[in-house]
């Protein structure tokens, strides 16, 4: 697959007087899963409308090698946001049966797989003579796991896929997105909450907090840098001097903190403390309370 | 320290570990071709890039090699090799963790003499 490239350069965005995003700057490159975490309201949604330029930015520009995306037929067709489906308030989409949904859909995504989306309705067990709005949340999720997979665009974006499924079909929608992701090379970027979960499958990790991007790395070699130090306060003490912590915790004489090991830092070994290795949903607790913290002063 | 650190390991780690103990157990026979990166990402649902992580550091170490165009295969002595690496690591990885928690008890290097001979056999 040819090599693309999405950029955000300076992206603002505000409703009314509250301020979503503010002059935020991302690269993604193609051919890689990407994860997009934030905590609720952090702007993850109007982020990924604007890289597909179903929202306008109130400031900044999102290209796709170099080219704008705004209004571009020409790279839009790379393009495919499956949203999170709320039939209640989208009033068009409530009345529709899930075939014309997926009919709609077919005529918008201009590499649209027809064989697949056969396949995978069929895998899911939806029943398309269905309206949307009998349908489900796990099975709305469906649908938009469906448009997403058989939209074939190179950039594939799904808002909270898994919102709504159960736990056999999430590890079903990660086997999917694998296989997919495997045969074709395609770039997914993936928002979620259910973070422990998806954190093996992503090979990227972006993280939105404050309306920037606080971190964007490979999974698993932030999850390798970072580590739980606990012990008695004084040996804990000694062992991160001179290290950046994070959500320090104390417990009579006890304390534990996190750690982000940089490039040439360690723990001192000497102390007698327990080091742990932390999971990914830790990491971005201990990170996001790290510049809320920071705010508050 | 390290045997915490090593509680939970990374998961490419895990992937080679387990290819390692797939050789041994005779899973995998020498000459054979192993999974795929893809195949390997899909059985454990794991992203491909961590999976060919994994299998890159048996390659390095010579346990797997590469047919250009058909896949990774164990080479021939990889069972003889992943042994002797074991038995290198398992100083490291398992008596000094026990002596440091014996002596975190108090216990004597007779005691846990005695418990080892207790157990098991010549």
């Amino acid at each position: 697959m040819e090599n693309l490239i999405l950029e955000c350069r300076g992206i603002c965005k505000s409703y009314g007087r509250k301020e979503v995003l503010k002059d935020l700057n991302l690269t993604i490159e193609s051919g890689k899963i990407y994860g997009l975490i934030g905590r609720n309201g952090a702007g993850k949604t109007t982020l990924l409308s604007i890289l597909t330029a179903q929202n306008p930015a109130t400031g900044g520009e999102v290209t796709i090698n170099g080219k704008p995306v705004w209004e571009n037929e020409e790279v839009l067709k790379d393009l495919c946001f499956s949203r999170e489906i709320v039939s209640s308030t989208q009033n068009g989409i409530a009345a529709m049966k899930v075939k014309n949904y997926l009919k709609a859909a077919s005529v918008y995504f201009p590499y649209w797989d027809q064989g697949m989306a056969d396949e995978l309705v069929k895998e899911f067990g939806l029943d398309i003579k269905k309206p949307m709005s009998k349908l489900s949340k796990g099975m709305l999720s469906m649908v938009t796991i469906v448009v997403a997979l058989a939209s074939k665009a190179p950039f594939t974006i799904l808002d909270e896929p898994v919102a709504g499924l159960d736990v056999f079909m999430r590890r079903k929608f990660y086997q999917l997105l694998l296989e997919e992701y495997s045969n074709t090379g395609r770039t997914f970027i993936i928002s979620t909450h259910i973070i422990e979960e998806a954190s093996d499958v992503l090979e990227e990790v972006i993280m939105l907090h404050g309306g920037k991007i606080l971190l964007k790395e490979n999974t698993q070699e932030l999850i390798g840098r970072t580590f739980c130090v606990s012990g008695l306060e004084s040996e804990v003490d000694r062992a991160v001097r001179n290290l950046k912590t994070y959500m320090p915790e104390r417990t009579g004489r006890g304390k534990r903190v996190t750690v982000v090991l940089n490039s040439g830092e360690k723990i001192d070994e000497t102390c007698d403390v327990t080091v742990q290795p932390v999971n990914l949903s830790e990491v971005f607790v201990a990170m996001c309370n790290e510049t809320e913290a920071a705010y508050e002063k | 320290m390290n045997v915490l650190l090593n509680q939970e390991k990374s998961i490419y780690i895990q992937i080679s570990e387990m290819i390692e103990t797939d050789i041994l157990r005779g899973i995998l026979l020498e000459e054979e071709r192993v999974p795929s990166t893809n195949e390997l990402a899909k059985m454990y649902t794991i992203n491909p890039a961590t999976a060919a992580k994994g299998v890159n550091i048996l390659v390095d170490s010579g346990i797997l090699y590469k047919k250009r165009g058909i896949g990774m295969f164990v080479a021939t002595g990889a069972k003889e090799k992943i042994t002797a690496a074991r038995k290198e690591s398992f100083k490291e990885n398992y008596v000094m963790a026990l002596v440091k928690e014996a002596k975190g008890l108090g216990l004597k290097k007779k005691d846990i003499v005695s418990m080892i001979e207790s157990i098991m056999e010549d």
